[in-house]
């Protein structure tokens, strides 16, 4: 005897009751089903949670459908040798794929555990795909010199789900960028990376999204022996937008880097959450995020290294926050966790939040240049650092946030 | 050129209000060398932050013109572009942003705010590599973010070369001798010497004599209290040198 769906959650809000009809629209799976009730035992994630407290967005998300501005450009498609689309009825590719990817017709890797810490991530996986579609975007990486492929998601007005699944291969390499440009009221995406042994991963993520929309992204990355994940994040927000990334170094030798810099204009909330298990000895995390923030924007760091006392032995792993509050008004919380119960690592974390340096603004105006100009380039340096890793797609990153700074 | 009349300001607010420069009255005439020597406090730096307008001072009386501009109306980028150049005591580093992009673009930023036509970039490139050749600058400390991981000397000579590129009209040097070794000094010395031009004139503001043996002023004013007590030629730095302060300014006084 199953519970009836209405009652999956408790006091459903409009967009929850909404997402219940949407589940009940979808053919029948139990994987769909088991991602489902993890979802329906939070329902959407809001401020009482411990991991949801500065993003609630039971609270922020009305309705699923609401309209909403058309998506944004996406700056990475151009120049990808493959482009996923995913839409409100699944997901559409048009180019051959390069050699050495292939889709896998039937799901042949378990998905990964956890979801049920991962709310809006079990969200996507139990909303995604159609009657027409498989709910699951299943990728075999076998090359090492892949063509960079991209992910392009855009609403056209309503709500988008999506579920991808990238196996690496053994000693296989992919650089995959993935573009949220909104147009939807609420999208939640969840991407699952499996690196196998001295498997590589270049993940780039652009997100921008309007006022009224709410973009969750959720990555789960695991990483075997010697693998190594490099991700550079650049991130606009929405009225709410969170981009969580869930590494586990699950072999030895495995190294993560975690790089992302967001910038929050008026009206705009984005939430860069992390959390990275040293399951095995000998792994490295290295994570800057950067952010910057106007007069009405919120950015929010959350980030936490788990060190297991056997397993997380011999870990190295830094954690850097710093945020530039450019305006009164401007809101940044962080919440940098270290929790460690090895004894022999090197683990260290910084934090900072502050104005723009009055030393350095005058400087720059003695020599010419009038000061909006002086705080942008100052502001531009102080993110681009973050950005530092996103190999050829740097240049373009670095004109999104010329952009806006102008 | 430089004309202050009865300058007076104040750092600080509320009661923690203090006058540093009291009725100060000073002129640099076009193609001369002034030296300020003064005592620790005088507010020699203070007079360099009040011409070229940095926040946290304010002016409670008199005037600064140049060339009969009222420098003191003017946002500091205004002052720049109408011709002003502050070499800093403790230049400030700024990660993130190469020296040839940040001069380039303050260049550009003065002659918009003058009307006149940007840059071009292989001009730029090469007035850079002139100007830094005859500093000892080399092109990969150029391509380096402004001062960071520069030596005392090098952020002097940084100065120096930001000067020569932008080609100012007046010239304020805030102890461009502090930190600097006897042949930093000398290559510093010879490139403000190489600015000295009938229509630009220099405030050499400095503790000591020693960096006047280089740059040899036309006259040389003591700064105490707030304004200026003494003036005189260049054998004035070497008084002060021989007496002190205390023996020149109890004389005055």
């Amino acid at each position: 005897m199953t519970t009836p769906l209405r009652d999956l959650i408790k006091n459903p809000t409009p967009a929850e009751l909404e997402l219940v009809a949407r589940y009940a629209m979808q053919p029948e799976d139990a994987r769909r089903e088991r991602a489902f009730t993890a979802f329906a035992g939070t329902g959407l994630p809001h401020r009482r949670m411990e991991n949801w407290r500065w993003s609630d967005f039971k609270a922020q998300v009305k309705g699923v459908e609401n309209p909403s501005e058309p998506s944004r450009h996406d700056p990475l498609e151009e120049g990808a040798a493959a482009v996923f689309r995913f839409t409100p009825t699944g997901f559409e590719y048009s180019a051959k794929l390069p050699a050495g990817l292939r889709m896998l017709a039937k799901p042949e890797a378990q998905a990964f555990g956890g979801a049920e810490d991962m709310p809006l991530g079990a969200l996507a996986a139990a909303l995604s795909g159609s009657k027409t579609r498989p709910a699951t975007l299943m990728l075999e990486v076998t090359g090492s010199d892949l063509p960079r492929i991209h992910f392009a998601f855009d609403g056209e007005g309503e709500a988008n789900f999506g579920r991808v699944v990238v196996l690496i291969r053994p000693g296989a390499a992919l650089t995959v960028s993935e573009s949220y440009t909104g147009g939807a009221g609420f999208s939640s995406v969840l991407f699952e990376y499996g690196l196998q042994d001295k498997a590589q991963l270049d993940r780039i993520v652009y997100q921008r999204g309007a006022d009224d929309e709410a973009i969750a992204v959720t990555a789960a990355i695991n990483l075997e022996e010697s693998a190594e994940v490099r991700q550079t994040v650049l991130a606009f927000g929405a009225k709410i937008a969170r981009i969580e990334t869930r590494v586990t170094h699950q072999k030895e030798n495995a190294k993560a880097v975690l790089n992302a810099a967001y910038l929050a204009g008026a009206g705009k909330h984005i939430d860069l959450t992390s959390h990275v298990r040293h399951g095995a000895q000998h792994c490295v995390t290295e994570q800057i995020t950067k952010g910057a923030v106007l007069d009405g924007g919120t950015g929010v760091f959350q980030g936490k290294f788990h060190v297991p006392r056997k397993a997380g032995q011999y870990t190295n792993a830094d954690m850097q926050h710093q945020a530039l509050l450019l305006e009164q008004g401007a809101v940044v919380f962080a919440k940098p966790e270290l929790e460690i119960y090895a004894d022999d690592v090197e683990c260290a974390h910084g934090n900072t939040c502050g104005a723009l340096d009055e030393n350095q603004l005058f400087y720059m105006r003695q020599r010419g240049i009038p000061e909006v100009q002086a705080r942008a380039l100052l502001t531009r340096a102080f993110v681009m650092e973050a950005l530092d890793g996103a190999g050829m797609l740097g240049d373009i990153l670095a004109h999104e946030v010329g952009a806006w700074l102008d | 050129m430089l004309k202050i009349d009865n300058l007076s300001a104040t750092v600080g607010e509320g009661e923690d209000v203090k006058t540093i420069i009291n009725g100060l009255t000073l002129e640099v005439p076009a193609g001369e060398v002034h030296a300020i020597m003064g005592p620790n406090g005088a507010g020699k730096s203070t007079l360099s932050y009040v011409l070229t307008g940095r926040a946290g001072y304010e002016v409670t009386g008199g005037s600064a013109t140049l060339n009969g501009a009222d420098v003191l109306e003017m946002d500091p980028e205004v002052r720049a572009a109408a011709g002003l150049f502050l070499s800093f005591q403790y230049p400030v580093e700024i990660p993130g942003v190469p020296v040839m992009t940040f001069v380039r673009t303050a260049m550009n930023a003065q002659r918009k705010q003058r009307g006149e036509d940007e840059i071009s970039a292989p001009d730029f490139i090469k007035l850079s590599r002139e100007v830094a050749g005859k500093l000892k600058l080399t092109p990969e400390m150029l391509k380096r973010p402004v001062n960071v991981g520069f030596s005392g000397g090098e952020k002097k000579r940084l100065e120096i070369y930001q000067m020569m590129m932008l080609s100012p009209k007046f010239l304020i040097l805030d102890e461009t001798d502090s930190g600097l070794d006897i042949d930093a000094l000398k290559t510093v010395s010879d490139g403000v010497n190489a600015m000295r031009d009938p229509e630009r004139g220099m405030l050499v503001i400095t503790h000591y004599q020693r960096l006047l043996d280089h740059i040899k002023p036309d006259k040389v004013h003591v700064l105490a209290g707030g304004k200026i007590i003494k003036t005189g030629g260049p054998e004035l730095a070497l008084r002060l040198e021989g007496e002190g302060y205390d023996g020149v300014l109890g004389e005055a006084g």
